[in-house]
């Protein structure tokens, strides 16, 4: 995420750019819903308490926790918002436009989750925004989303204001090829010529009375252009949404094909294979991608974390493409000297607690740009975007997307400007 | 107490004086045929310096399933489909012995390497296909009570 959006910030400078990788990254792996800001100030099973606008929330989130980038940008932080606009008005056909306050969107297992952006497939179930029943419908005899696990989950979120959930089954996908079809097969079932319209019936038959919104498993399309959801509304009579998704996450392809499909569209060269450098590389230098050679005046190192192998630990813990000093932390303490330390010493006993392993990364100043270990940046126009920045968990703070969209497009203006 | 203590002793001086030199003397093979006869048909099979470096690069996989989304051979290839290609590496992991149900799949998948290129996190599919499918014929593949292909 925070790679493409660093590439169409620059391009909407006017920039040629050229993005270099070995993979998509992790973006397929996402649940389809964004989160910016959580107001840390709410409490974690009172979703709805939390009233904070995105910026807000952002602002406080700096202000109680200094290592997070968002207290690294400093005043920067307030382009959150305008950045999500950003992103959405890039990815119209996938994402919402910004609601201006946090949404609240079901997870498959019953609980909520609470989103600065979230894809159109899915806002029609904003639990704070649904007025009625809430029909919560699985597909009969399928085992991969459970009605009454979802809607015994939200009821508990009625008395706070949430809508009335009622468990129902639809008689689709029994088939035998499609009885344990894996979401993203369901999702292409429901792409073909009439799928959509028979689930859509079925689901009208299958309505408890005054029911106001429909919401279904993850598996609306693999593609925003099968209109799935629309198609669904249409011939069931109601609007209809999806909750988030765990990995294989249908929203998560759905959000990374747009994601390649809008590059292409802006005129950004796409090179995939193996990124190699030379140590100690920097801006101007030629860079390794397959079997291409690539000189550029301004880079953004939007390599991602643990799992795109932007940060490695093989003994310490690594920045393995350009060898920048990555930052751990250790007992409250952080610094580039602790990322020899070993790996026990870096996470907690609680489980449930932030794990200081899991935070670290490279360290940026305000302009994102990475530091040596003696805190100057390592060059002035050598930028970093995304995960690959330490100071928060990707996966578990709720700002993984977020920080990525908005450090994205801050590197990215930046580095086209610094051309 | 003196007795029981004897006795300890006794049976541990016949294991070590007569037992052990007798089994020592009618024993055929070498040490890697004799744990190979008690272990190999469970799949305890030794580790080699090949299988260890495959190991530690199927480890980088985090069960994701992108590869099996990605996979185009899934809807034409039966097996393939049902197996899922990171449950090849789980079964491999969990005993070797479980690996000839993976072989029809493990074969159709040895000459594409379509899904290798969407792997967040690196991991070489065809080169672990690859040693899969060289390990389903080799010792300690094959479980008795077990028929391969299931």
């Amino acid at each position: 995420m925070a790679g493409v959006m660093a590439a169409l910030a620059a391009r909407d400078r006017a920039a040629r750019v050229v993005l270099v990788r070995r993979a998509p990254g992790a973006t397929a792996l996402s649940s389809g819903a964004i989160g910016a800001a959580p107001d840390a100030w709410a409490a974690p099973g009172e979703p709805f308490a939390s009233r904070l606008g995105t910026a807000a929330a952002a602002r406080r989130l700096a202000a109680s926790r200094p290592e997070h980038p968002y207290a690294a940008l400093g005043s920067a932080v307030e382009a959150l918002e305008e950045s999500l606009a950003f992103a959405a008005a890039q990815l119209p056909e996938v994402l919402a436009p910004p609601a201006g306050r946090p949404l609240f969107i079901a997870t498959p297992y019953g609980a909520v989750a609470t989103a600065a952006l979230a894809q159109r497939t899915m806002v029609a179930g904003d639990l704070a925004s649904v007025r009625g029943v809430l029909a919560v419908a699985s597909f009969r005899g399928h085992l991969g989303f459970d009605a009454r696990l979802v809607a015994g989950g939200l009821a508990a979120y009625q008395s706070m204001g949430g809508p009335r959930p009622v468990a129902i089954d639809l008689d689709l996908f029994m088939r035998a090829d499609l009885g344990v079809a894996r979401p993203h097969e369901l999702a292409g079932a429901l792409e073909a010529p009439g799928a959509a319209e028979e689930a859509g019936r079925i689901l009208r038959a299958a309505l408890p009375a005054g029911a106001a919104v429909a919401l279904l498993p993850p598996v609306l399309g693999l593609t925003a252009a099968g209109r799935v959801m629309e198609r669904i509304a249409d011939a069931a009579g109601v609007p209809v949404a999806e909750t988030v998704s765990d990995v294989p996450s249908v929203p998560g392809l759905r959000l990374q094909a747009a994601l390649d499909a809008r590059l292409l569209a802006a005129g950004v060269e796409t090179v995939s294979g193996v990124v190699r450098a030379e140590r100690g590389a920097r801006p101007g230098d030629t860079v390794f991608a397959g079997t291409r050679e690539l000189r550029a005046r301004s880079w953004v190192l939007a390599t991602g974390r643990f799992v795109g192998g932007g940060i490695v630990r093989r003994g310490q813990l690594l920045e393995p493409l350009l060898g920048l000093p990555v930052q751990a932390t250790e007992a409250g303490v952080s610094g580039v000297h602790l990322a020899a330390r070993p790996a026990a010493s870096l996470t907690l006993r609680e489980r449930h607690a932030p794990q200081p392993l899991l935070a670290a990364g490279v360290r940026v100043d305000r302009q994102l740009r990475p530091l040596s270990a003696s805190g100057t940046p390592v060059h002035p126009r050598l930028f970093a975007a995304g995960a690959v920045i330490g100071g928060h968990e990707v996966a578990a703070d709720g700002t993984g997307l977020g920080v990525a969209i908005l450090t994205g497009c801050l590197a990215g203006w930046s580095a086209a400007d610094a051309i | 107490m003196a007795a029981s203590r004897f006795r300890a002793l006794s049976y541990l001086a016949y294991r070590a004086l007569l037992a052990h030199p007798l089994k020592r003397v009618r024993q055929r093979g070498d040490g890697l045929d004799r744990f190979l006869a008690s272990y190999g048909g469970s799949g305890l099979v030794p580790t080699d310096p090949d299988d260890r470096a495959i190991g530690e690069a199927a480890s980088a996989c985090i069960g994701c399933g992108l590869c099996e989304v990605r996979c185009e051979l899934a809807p034409a290839v039966p097996t393939v489909r049902a197996l899922g290609l990171h449950a090849a590496f789980r079964l491999y992991g969990k005993s070797s012995a479980e690996l000839p149900y993976a072989r029809e799949a493990l074969q159709a998948c040895v000459a594409c390497e379509g899904c290798e290129q969407d792997c967040p996190t690196g991991v070489p599919i065809s080169r672990i296909v690859r040693h899969l499918l060289s390990r389903v014929g080799a010792p300690g593949a094959q479980a008795p009570g077990y028929a391969a292909g299931g």
